[in-house]
């Protein structure tokens, strides 16, 4: 049985229901990433789970015990928020000890517990501080140093990494892991950048709407994901989602160009459906390829060690492709690198995903290939 | 060279605004080491023999006049005046800071309306409230004591208290109160713990101003108290004697009933900084 | 367009007696794409609000062309900047607020229109022209604010963190459209950011600041591959580079960890840093190339002019088109980025090689690089 199950939750603002039937389970010691917008009911989900607030309907089940009505300070539930909420008036010492103060340990167990949650978090130096006199990377620290040292059951992090620079995020994105795996947290984050979600997370459950939409591993849902929607929502660049028309049994009609489709997609229904192919997935070459649709390169926006490229076809329509950057794009015998250049874009289907036109829902299973991938 | 002309032409400015503003309070403090003659004489003069005549006569309650002794009783207001004020903005933090806390985090029905009619008390003028509370004291048995002073005095200080405070707890960030609750401390200790300290820079101010309003009351005073209760707003007209207005005693009177209240302000004022050093309570 | 010239350029501010902006000088080419990079307080929002004639010059000269412009108010500069608080007007709808520079001018109608008409689809403002900007969101102001700034015709661009709001799921293409733009039209363009991918992605050369000064004015390449100083070879790239202090020995370097413990060894040349003891080394982590124990992989060949080392997998995360791995190596932690999914488990011993050309040497107390690859 699961450590943490949310039983068809429900929770409605004004006859606005931000949280729809919402169900789920996590296991112990589990790390799960609740991924969405902005927007989506992430924040009002964990403050369900904190008991903040109380749903319309449903069951809050925490180890066997229902827990939907208790009070947020009967739940053992650790807690760290975006924006910190550390406490001003407090020292990073008494913040940090505040959840051991409540239980009424014992000066010198508080004090040894204390500190050691601060050396872990690497924090020690600037214990007696006041939070106003931390960096946000500190104040960070502190906050999740508040949230771990009760050792609670269960561990809510709600988008701490927002408000660091980007350096202390990535920083943290490393450490967050080992420092949790250690005890064994059952951690419920949420995050709206899908790298922390798919860097961090055991499973991810994408959010959308108020209700889930999938959940699953990082590789499930980057390499078969259940919609165009969630598709968009993982990959920088994101996903290019084309109109295709089926022209023949072997070819697909993409940006007015005719696109061999692999065979394994030859005998199935798909007519007219949306093509998602990943930007790396898009190969580009400066001479003519057969198969390939004509392009310019419109502008190239390096992102992180891989060459970015925007590709116009001839249509009009818009094409990212992305490749690292140690094989870039050959430059034109040392010609100037700006400006508009023509291209050829090859896209392999066989990669690529399908979706139906209305609904958006995913027509097809990957192909084999990428199915290895998403197990 | 030309800055250097700005900074003077600044400095003497401010020099003058100064001088303007403060010169009542400072002519004020002059008189009340004046006789009476001294302060009558035309054209004043910043002149004079200082005497303590007016500081004794307040302290021993003897007011030697043209026309005789007369009996005053200063030194019962002054303590009148501190025992309502004090007693008052006491009420009012008791009852109003959890009141505040209340508007400020949880919305229910009618809450707004509540609120605003308590403030809208101050919106009529206390005449018209008077009257009609005088004939109730009088049935009630209230007339002339502290307890029904202090009372009729919620009207200034509560809504006061209600509407700074409440401003200052909304201002509190939830996540902080949520924080601490889930480090497994009670609504109470969250409560007392967080939300009063945070909001602290506010419920000084509230205090300060209300002890100040309540402290500068006149006229309920002055109707529904008799000289057992007065405060010193009321004792002054103590010197408005058969034999003419003694001024110079007035202006001693004035300076010995400001320092309380200033005493207060310096005291407050700590908290007052703190609140905007504090900063991040937001974030 | 025309060229953007800063010569000397300091800025004092009343009252401090630290130079915010200190003798920065850059000479920006007509329809050049530049940015001013670096964390808030480096200096470069003044810089910009001199250029564009909000902060008067302490001392140094702007020149717009050939015209010194210091002295010019900030009207007759021809200058169209996107401010960072997005400053629309409240009371005029999104089309009036793009189009209101223009109004002022003498275009006709039409021609207005056409142009309004073409940045809102390139911004995909489309469907919000005729809203009024409360009614939109951040990203959407924000686009609406450098709408407002890239419809006109002006000697140059000044944006003041341009895209900071926008939605990720639009970041990349507004980029690439608004980069394709400013290049078709060779816009002469100044991009404040604190963010460097974004001052990576847009611009042909990124001026690094810190405290006011300006530490290195190059290409992303030049950043990226040669960076002058210990600063921006830490402020650039995502993940940063991986930097440790080592000790010169005969012919190798000896890389110490964070207590001072040799930690791993670099061979170089015998006398190759001779007169130095210690230096810093920089590696940047998508130049690691990863392998596992056996050391049966692609690289063998190349691993003649590596350095190769051994180290525990301690993190392996896979972002979709790549992977970053942390693995420890002695009491050391470095980066290491893939082009894609690495399956070395957490716990397990991988081998690295490192390009012997992509070991960075900076001197380490001033910071400054000494070499750009080891001598093989």
């Amino acid at each position: 049985m699961a450590y943490l199950s949310i039983e068809t939750i429900s929770k409605a603002y004004r006859k606005n229901e931000v949280i729809r039937d919402l169900s789920f389970e996590v296991e112990r010691g589990e790390f799960l990433v609740v991924f969405g917008p902005s927007g989506a009911g992430k924040t009002v989900l964990l403050r369900l789970i904190a008991g903040m607030v109380l749903p319309d309907r449903g069951r809050v089940v925490l180890d066997g015990a229902d827990i939907t009505r208790d009070a947020p300070d009967q739940r053992d539930i650790g807690m760290a928020f975006q924006n910190f909420a550390l406490y001003p008036h407090m020292t990073a010492y008494e913040n940090i000890a505040s959840p051991l103060r409540s239980r009424g340990m014992a000066r010198a167990e508080l004090d040894s517990r204390v500190h050691g949650a601060a050396n872990l978090l690497r924090i020690d130096h600037v214990i007696s501080h006041l939070p106003k006199a931390l960096s946000n990377g500190q104040k960070q620290r502190t906050a999740l140093a508040r949230a771990l040292v009760g050792e609670p059951s269960v561990l809510l992090l709600d988008d701490p990494l927002r408000n660091v620079d980007a350096k202390v995020r990535y920083e943290m994105r490393l450490e967050l892991p080992r420092l949790l795996r250690e005890r064994d947290t059952t951690v419920i984050y949420v995050t709206q950048d899908y790298k922390e979600a798919m860097a961090l997370g055991d499973r991810i459950a994408v959010l959308g709407d108020g209700a889930f939409t999938q959940i699953g591993s990082p590789e499930m849902i980057y390499n078969r994901p259940a919609n165009s929607r969630i598709a968009r929502l993982f990959g920088d660049p994101p996903i290019n989602l084309l109109d295709a028309q089926r022209e023949d049994s072997n070819a697909l009609r993409i940006a007015s160009n005719s696109v061999a489709l692999p065979t394994r997609t030859s005998n199935s229904a798909v007519s007219s459906c949306v093509v998602g192919i990943r930007p790396e997935d898009v190969a580009v070459s400066l001479e003519a390829v057969p198969g390939a649709v004509p392009v310019e390169i419109d502008a190239v926006t390096p992102l992180n060690d891989r060459q970015v490229m925007l590709l116009r076809a001839d249509d009009g329509t818009e094409i990212f492709a992305s490749r690292p950057q140690a094989d870039q794009l050959a430059q034109h015998d040392g010609a100037e690198q700006r400006g508009r250049r023509r291209a050829w874009a090859s896209l392999d289907l066989d990669r690529a995903h399908f979706f139906d036109k209305s609904s958006g829902g995913r027509l097809l299973e990957p192909s084999p290939r990428m199915a290895e991938a998403a197990r | 060279m030309s800055s250097q002309i700005l900074r003077t032409l600044r400095i003497v400015l401010m020099v003058m605004v100064g001088l303007f503003f403060l010169f009542p309070l400072l002519w004020v403090v002059l008189m009340s080491f004046m006789t009476n003659v001294d302060i009558l004489r035309s054209p004043p003069s910043p002149f004079f023999v200082p005497t303590l005549r007016n500081y004794v006569a307040l302290i021993s309650g003897h007011l030697s006049t043209s026309s005789g002794d007369v009996q005053i009783d200063y030194m019962h207001n002054l303590l009148n005046s501190v025992i309502l004020s004090v007693c008052s903005v006491v009420v009012s933090l008791i009852l109003g800071v959890p009141a505040a806390y209340a508007f400020a985090r949880y919305k229910f029905r009618g809450g707004e309306d509540m609120a605003f009619t308590l403030l809208s008390f101050r919106f009529a003028p206390p005449l018209l409230v008077l009257l009609p509370l005088l004939g109730y004291f009088q049935t009630l048995h209230l007339y002339d004591t502290y307890f029904g002073l202090v009372w009729v005095y919620q009207l200034i200080t509560l809504p006061l208290v209600l509407w700074i405070v409440r401003g200052y707890f909304e201002d509190v960030s939830e996540d902080i109160e949520l924080a601490y609750r889930l480090d497994g401390h009670s609504w109470l200790a969250t409560f007392f713990k967080i939300s009063i300290p945070l909001a602290r820079p506010g419920i000084a101010a509230a205090g300060l101003l209300s002890f100040i309003f309540a402290w500068n009351n006149f006229i309920f005073a002055l109707i529904l108290g008799s000289s057992a209760v007065q405060p010193v707003t009321v004792g002054a007209l103590a010197f408005i004697t058969a034999s003419g207005i003694e001024y110079g005693q007035i202006a001693a009177a004035l300076v010995l009933s400001v320092i309380p209240t200033l005493v207060l302000a310096i005291f407050t004022q700590r908290y007052l900084v703190e609140g905007l050093s504090l900063g991040a309570i937001k974030g | 367009m025309s060229t953007l010239t800063l010569s000397e350029l300091s800025k004092v501010y009343p009252g401090s007696n630290e130079r915010s902006v200190d003798d920065v000088s850059m000479a920006i080419k007509d329809g050049e794409i530049i940015a001013l990079l670096g964390s808030s307080g480096c200096g470069k929002t003044s810089t910009l609000r001199m250029v564009a004639g909000f902060e008067s010059v302490t001392s140094g000269t702007i020149r717009l062309g050939e015209t010194v412009i210091n002295r010019l108010k900030p009207s007759e500069r021809n200058v169209a900047m996107a401010f960072e608080g997005y400053a629309l007007y409240p009371p005029l709808k999104v089309r009036d607020n793009i189009a209101f520079s223009l109004l002022r001018g003498r275009t006709a109608k039409a021609e207005i229109d056409k142009r309004v008409n073409a940045v809102s689809d390139m911004l995909e403002l489309g469907p919000m022209l005729e809203k009024f900007p409360p009614n939109l969101s951040g990203g959407q102001q924000q686009r609406v604010s450098l709408a407002r700034a890239l419809v006109r015709d002006a000697s140059a661009y000044l944006l003041d963190e341009p895209m900071s709001q926008l939605e990720p799921q639009l970041r990349a293409l507004l980029r690439a459209r608004i980069k394709d733009h400013m290049t078709l039209h060779r816009m002469t363009t100044v991009i404040v950011t604190h963010d460097q991918t974004e001052a990576i992605a847009l611009s042909d050369r990124v001026a690094v600041m810190d405290n006011g000064v300006l530490q290195q004015f190059g290409t992303p390449d030049d950043l990226r591959e040669r960076p002058a100083n210990l600063f921006v070879a830490s402020f650039i790239g995502e993940p940063p580079m991986n930097l440790y202090t080592a000790e010169v020995a005969d012919s190798e370097l000896v890389v110490l960890d964070e207590r001072g413990q040799p930690a791993f060894r670099i061979p170089c040349q015998p006398g190759e840093f001779a007169g130095r003891r210690r230096l810093s080394i920089g590696i940047r982590p998508h130049r690691v190339h990863l392998g596992d124990a056996n050391g049966a992989d692609d690289a063998s060949g190349a691993a003649a002019g590596s350095a190769v080392l051994r180290g525990e997998v301690l993190s392996n995360h896979w972002l979709g088109d790549h992977s970053h791995a942390g693995i420890g190596i002695g009491g050391c932690f470095l980066i290491a980025v893939a082009d894609r999914h690495v399956d070395a488990r957490v716990g397990s011993q991988a081998v690295l090689r490192i390009p012997r050309g992509a070991i960075h040497i900076f001197d380490e107390e001033t910071g400054l690089a000494v070499a750009h690859g080891l001598r093989s």
